[in-house]
């Protein structure tokens, strides 16, 4: 069907299924799913990529927002954690969202399609650490980076502190100021940082992970709202469909090996981000 | 002091207010974009006109459709467009509302530090939702 001929509502009810599989993927990968939404929305919609941004904030932010509460009571996500962290992550993202409005759509293609590779590779090769049993340093102490949770699988009481507090907050700094630039909520590097740079333990990454997004998001969100950036007809099915999907990919994570999750989510993102790379390059419309 | 008392009163304080923050604008989100689809409200721009703009970068969509920006919106809730803004919008000061809950209970229990961070982070969401520095 040509774009032009179609009717305005196929596009919000495409949207809609399209979020609605995202949001499973994303719960499966342990990410907000900004980072697949953008590219695949922004190559395969008709919608401009200021709008797509803006919407792929909003998508994040709603996805991670909704699982914060089972997060934070399952202690999967640490306030204590967190707050200092987003509150470095909020400021480069707001930065980020400033500065990515004002850059030329080819170059944020471009930049999007090469960032996107480039944390799919990460993922691909890194290997999870199980952290916690590491002493706190200065700066952690002082914030008491520290707690501890219920594991059902390892049926143990795990506590734990992190370390390299000060290169978090960059590490973090980093995140936030690429999340607000492309509009993708980063989780794939949240987890890394903390998990293998702080030494969190990996389920704890995770959930802080998505608690983070949804804060930094929240400063980012705004930047698009008063660019009128943030298109309803786009916005809220890509929210509904989200909500939807990651109900469903929360009860199939517990069923699906996570090295089967592990390569959909490097392929759907190397498809994504060469497509992203090609369009902003010019060598495929 | 019993840290894990604290962080648990401080964690379920701040849940309690996200579950009920994010049910709120779900609901609000999905009510309005109905009204909206519907014709039940009136729109700013007719729906079948959407196809021709949403193709355009932002500036030039303000620039053709004279649509709002910065906090123009909010004299136009009437449109279906802009009330479904606000309700998104309510997603956008839910974080800011759990952390101004939790910010009395670490006073209380002496986490000046935490209750710093907490308050600097409300003040960045407030400046950010302000306006006032979204250049660009």
């Amino acid at each position: 069907m040509e774009v032009a001929a179609a009717p305005w509502w196929i596009w919000p009810l495409a949207l809609f299924a399209v979020s609605f599989a995202i949001g499973i993927v994303a719960v499966l990968g342990g990410i907000g799913g900004g980072v697949l939404f953008v590219p695949i929305v922004g190559s395969f919609f008709p919608f401009h990529l200021d709008f797509v941004r803006g919407a792929g904030l909003a998508f994040a932010l709603a996805g991670t927002l909704s699982a914060g509460p089972m997060l934070l009571r399952n202690r999967m996500a640490s306030l204590r954690l967190v707050t200092p962290l987003a509150l470095a992550g909020s400021v480069a993202a707001f930065a980020g969202a400033v500065v990515g409005l004002s850059l030329p759509t080819d170059a944020l293609q471009t930049a999007l399609g090469v960032t996107i590779i480039a944390i799919a590779a990460l993922i691909a090769t890194t290997k999870d650490r199980y952290g916690g049993g590491v002493e706190s340093d200065a700066l952690g102490a002082a914030l008491r980076m520290r707690g501890e949770f219920q594991d059902p699988a390892a049926q143990a009481r795990i506590d734990w502190r992190t370390h390299r507090t000060l290169a978090g907050f960059g590490a973090f700094g980093a995140i936030g100021f690429l999340g607000g630039l492309f509009g993708l909520g980063a989780g794939f590097a949240n987890v890394p940082a903390l998990n293998l740079l702080m030494a969190a333990p990996l389920k704890v990454a995770v959930g802080s992970s998505g608690l983070i997004i949804s804060i930094i998001n929240s400063s980012a969100a705004w930047v698009y709202i008063h660019h009128g950036a943030l298109l309803p007809v786009l916005v809220v099915p890509a929210i509904l469909g989200v909500m939807l999907g990651s109900r469903i990919g929360a009860r199939l994570l517990a069923v699906t090996p996570a090295a089967t999750v592990r390569r959909v989510v490097i392929f759907v993102m190397l498809l994504a981000g060469c497509r992203a790379l090609l369009r902003g390059t010019g060598l495929w419309m | 002091m019993d840290v894990r008392q604290d962080d648990t009163e401080v964690q379920e304080a701040y849940a309690r207010w996200l579950d009920a923050g994010t049910r709120l604008s779900f609901a609000a989100s999905l009510a309005a974009f109905v009204l909206y689809v519907s014709g039940a409200v009136p729109s700013y721009l007719p729906l079948e006109s959407l196809p021709r703009y949403w193709g355009l970068p932002v500036a030039e969509f303000l620039r053709q459709t004279g649509a709002p920006s910065g906090w123009g919106w909010l004299g136009r809730l009437g449109s279906g467009e802009y009330l479904n803004l606000a309700c998104i919008a309510l997603l956008g000061v839910t974080t800011a509302l759990c952390y101004a809950r939790i910010v009395p209970i670490l006073l209380r229990s002496g986490e000046r530090l935490q209750a710093g961070l907490a308050i600097t982070q409300i003040v960045v969401l407030l400046a950010a939702a302000s306006g006032f520095f979204a250049g660009g």
